[in-house]
């Protein structure tokens, strides 16, 4: 499909759905996504989404499963990222460690990666091995070799990974427990890596169960984005994956509870190993509006992007406050937080952050954010927004976690536009929303 | 005569028999094709932009490499002058100068610097290396003016405030500090020093202690002399062509003024000839690092080609020779790989590996095996080929990023590769056969290599015994003792 093409048949799409039609017909879809894009579901409920690029004979392949923590029962933490490994373990037709040894042998480079509520499996290969991947991919999803040998090996590479990371990463525990605060529901608030008790109680039955339900065609995105031929491509498609049988209906998720106020805001976790004292404050966000979530990113680089953002202009250039400063909106399906962590030198300092960062967050609900700022803000989210299309990879990731989500790509251009006609009244409301007391919650780490 | 009704009856039970038949050959025949690896297309043809060059009035030589489909900008200023130029009592004057630029102006502070590239989403970073500087700005096409604006000025009108001297030195001092964390690049940094001991890319090679010997006038000195558009280029990558590139970076740098530098090639240190095993003691770490390698030919080299396939046959990849051995067959590492880095002067061939404390030597030894000419006389054609293969499909991976594209093309211009590098690599690689691997290897892969190796001692001081000699050193790359037949003075 030529980019001509396709551009008129976004534009096509998007005047199909009225809300975004009229974004259509202000603004045309601007570069970096005017790319074409084909879309279809095979008979076994696989998605598929094909996008291609002339411009380099590489292609990028996603497989991307609806599974992750949040599918996980308690006293079973770690299960998805142990499949992560084990998806690496071999299949009926492929050995271990031989799908790795395929992509690297022909230059392809190679990947995975376990989010809240999605798995993503990903290579990048020349263009005339696309079938290689294909039929890679189509194995560990058809038939997975989950052993006794496998799923133990698996375990000790996760546990032995726990143990390297708790080791190298002082503050990692205070993280996840800051999230059990933030998320107090099992569901939404356990640690991606699983506790180490956790993982050694997973059974091999258990893999094979979580397998069976959640690594099935009607629980998977296939992205294959680069220099594709369109109509071979989805004849590889059919022969590699149509054959896979459908699994059964995936169980819907538990509705997340909205957790109104609680009655400890402030924690302390004395005695902590970490080597400087640290300080955790976050919102709660439950059940964000659609149309909210544009404010809320532009909010988002308002805060922490660039060392002009606020939080970092003030507490570590001009207070000098923080060693380190990290932070952001998370996402986990329909609940949020905003989250902001530091690091200070000593515990007047860490007590100083706290002052310093609800200082920030009240002028945000007082003070309209004045045009030049946000006009950075905004530039900032386009170099973001367009560098996660940039390669074919990155694509490919984008629309795959997108289609997951249950967003329509036909509409990106027209979503695009609604991230740059945030107003200030739009952040000072929605911060004057969110941000309340009730929803606040801190975590203070006070060193031994 | 047939009874028509029967035929039908017979017809139907055909064509249900040919139904069944065709499902079970269908079933069977797409088991059959996922028990092996499919047949490749034919490889694709490599269609790389043309890299189009202008040399502007001032002598700022462009170049341009066009990316139409892109709608972000990669801007790379490159000054042809890195560490190696720092003077010998000096080291760090050419990183300090480096990031000292974007630290002020006559009439704007870092402050508002800053803040007016951030004001248009702009990313500005810079990188010094032992022959160039290298500035890169990324952009949304849509505000290139006013990041060739700001660009142009904190590059043409640095005026190198006093006081930001101490932030950008407290700064290089902790990133150097943090760095010697890591046992890789102690070793690595260990290994660059032993090799290029006596030669100017020595200069280089530093810790953080001498950066508080580079004062202003250093640094000022050190832009007056370089900084200058004849000994610089600029390259953008992006959906720009080079005569509108040429009407912009005219605009905005003509008064950027040339002046002459005598700036000759230098000379390739030599190779090490003698055996040199050295260690430095890093309390924290749990393994130990071996990092051993030795002086080869610049990237200009006629060998550059066959010398890629062969280390990639090596240990380019887990499923390499070093990997194959030293991990999956001995159990010594939990990763071994080869590779090189390209300079003006030379190259340097390194191997690195993480082993467990008790197999040091046998791993060096093994390690050594490898790289040696009884093992390289065993390369196979088909190994070439393999190798060949993954070089191929990797190029267009390595280039598609924009940045590393934008970079890939400073290199090539700044170490005057030329098209070698770009538009033929392919063919370049195909023509590598086994003969050109082997001829490669005889003359480079034949001096020792120097072997350091990074560990905490209390862990690894009876294993270092096992080696006839052992100079040890200290983080900042002194000699403190030798362990000589197993004893320590």
């Amino acid at each position: 499909m030529s980019l001509k093409k396709s551009a008129a048949w976004l534009v096509l799409a998007v005047l199909f759905c009225p809300q975004a039609g009229l974004n259509a017909q202000e603004q045309a879809p601007p570069k970096g996504l005017d790319f074409p894009l084909t879309q279809y579901t095979l008979k076994n409920g696989l998605h598929v989404i094909l996008s291609e690029d002339e411009s380099l004979p590489l292609v990028s392949v996603v497989v991307a499963y609806g599974v992750g923590p949040i599918r996980e029962q308690p006293g079973k933490s770690g299960l998805a990222y142990l499949m992560e490994t084990l998806m690496f373990q071999g299949s009926e037709n492929i050995s271990p460690m031989q799908h790795i040894n395929y992509i690297q042998r022909i230059g392809g480079e190679f990947n995975a990666n376990t989010a809240f509520d999605k798995s993503f499996f990903y290579q990048t290969v020349p263009s005339n091995q696309l079938a290689l991947v294909l039929w890679l991919e189509s194995d560990r999803m058809g038939s997975l070799s989950v052993t006794g040998v496998n799923v133990e090996r698996a375990k000790e590479t996760v546990m032995a990974e726990q143990r390297q990371r708790r080791s190298a990463e002082p503050y990692l525990d205070s993280y996840f427990l800051f999230d059990e605060i933030l998320f107090p529901d099992f569901v939404y608030g356990h640690p991606l890596l699983g506790s180490e008790e956790d993982l050694r109680n997973i059974t091999e039955e258990d893999v094979r169960s979580f397998y069976r339900t959640y690594y099935v065609p009607n629980n998977a995105v296939l992205c294959i984005t680069g220099s594709l031929n369109v109509p071979r491509t989805k004849e590889l498609i059919a022969r590699y994956f149509e054959t896979i049988p459908r699994g059964n209906d995936v169980p819907d998720l538990p509705a997340s509870k909205p957790v109104e106020g609680s009655p400890i805001r402030d924690t302390e976790l004395k005695e902590s190993l970490a080597p400087s004292p640290a300080f955790h404050f976050g919102y709660r966000i439950n059940h964000l509006q659609r149309g909210e979530t544009y404010g809320l990113r532009i909010l988002d680089i308002l805060m922490f992007r660039g060392k002009g953002s606020r939080l970092y202009k003030r507490l570590v250039k001009k207070e000098r406050i923080a060693l380190y400063l990290s932070g952001g909106i998370e996402e986990r399906r329909e609940l949020r937080a905003f989250k902001v962590f530091t690091i200070s030198n000593n515990p007047v300092m860490s007590d100083l952050c706290r002052k310093a960062i609800a200082s920030e967050m009240g002028k945000l609900k007082t003070t309209l954010v004045s045009d030049a700022e946000l006009a950075k803000a905004k530039d900032f989210f386009k170099m973001d927004y367009l560098g996660r299309l940039s390669t074919s990879l990155l694509r490919a990731l984008f629309l795959s976690d997108a289609s997951l989500s249950g967003n329509r790509l036909e509409d990106l251009a027209a979503e695009y536009a609604k991230y740059l006609k945030v107003t200030p009244v739009t952040i000072v409301s929605l911060a004057n929303k969110l941000f309340t007391p009730e929803n606040a919650f801190t975590l203070n780490l006070v060193t031994k | 005569m047939i009874n028509p009704r029967r035929m039908d009856g017979m017809r139907i039970f055909f064509l249900a028999c040919l139904c069944v038949l065709n499902f079970t050959l269908a079933a069977w025949s797409q088991e059959r094709f996922r028990k092996s690896p499919p047949i490749p297309d034919p490889l694709q043809e490599l269609k790389l932009p043309l890299i189009e060059s202008a040399t502007l009035s001032n002598g700022l030589t462009l170049a341009v490499a066009r990316k139409s489909s892109s709608p972000l900008l990669s801007l790379q200023l490159v000054v042809l002058a890195g560490e190696s130029d720092s003077r010998p009592d000096l080291p760090g004057a050419a990183s300090l100068t480096a990031n000292m630029i974007g630290r002020g102006t006559d009439l704007l502070s870092a402050g508002e610097i800053e803040q007016r590239i951030e004001s248009f989403g702009g990313e500005f970073a810079a990188s010094v290396s032992l022959d160039v500087t290298v500035f890169t700005f990324n952009v949304l096409e849509e505000n290139l003016d006013k990041a060739l604006e700001i660009f142009s000025t904190i590059v043409l009108k640095a005026s190198f405030p006093e006081g930001q001297m101490d932030t950008v030195k407290r700064t290089a001092y902790y990133e150097l500090f943090e760095r010697e964390k890591d046992p890789e690049y102690v070793a690595k940094r260990q290994l660059f020093r032993m090799l290029f001991k006596g030669h100017p890319y020595q200069t280089s090679i530093f810790n953080e202690d001498v950066i508080k010997n580079v004062g202003r006038q250093d640094i000022v000195a050190f832009y007056d002399h370089f900084y200058r558009p004849n000994n610089a280029l600029f390259v953008i990558a992006g959906n720009m062509n080079l005569s509108t590139a040429s009407r912009k970076i005219s605009h905005y740098f003509n008064t950027w003024t040339a002046r002459r530098i005598d700036r000759s090639l230098l000379p390739s240190p030599p190779p090490n000839d003698k055996e040199q095993v050295a260690f430095i003691d890093l309390p924290q770490a749990k393994d130990a690092t071996i990092f051993l390698g030795n002086v080869i030919f610049p990237a200009t080299s006629s060998d550059y080609f066959p010398f890629i396939v062969l280390n990639q046959v090596l240990g380019g990849t887990m499923g390499s020779r070093l990997f194959m051995n030293l991990r999956e067959s001995k159990g010594y590492a939990s990763y071994a790989f080869s590779g090189a880095d390209f300079f003006k002067s030379c190259g340097v061939f390194w191997v690195r590996a993480k082993v467990t404390p008790e197999v040091i030597r046998d791993s060096v030894q093994e390690i050594l095996k490898e790289i040696g000419p009884a093992a390289v006389e065993r390369v196979s054609s088909f190994e070439i080929e393999q190798a060949k293969s993954f070089l191929i499909g990797n190029f267009p991976l390595r280039n598609e990023p924009l940045t590393s594209f934008s970079l890939e093309v400073a290199r090539i211009k700044a170490f005057n590769l030329g098209e070698d590098h770009w538009s033929k690599y392919y063919e370049n690689i195909i023509l590598v056969n086994l003969e050109r691997v082997l001829a490669t290897a005889q003359r480079f892969f034949q001096p020792r290599p120097v072997v350091v190796i990074v560990g905490n001692k209390n862990l690894v001081a009876d294993y270092l015994r096992e080696f006839d000699k052992v100079d040890i050193y200290d983080i900042s790359g002194n000699q403190r003792s030798t362990i000589n037949k197993g004893v320590e003075k």
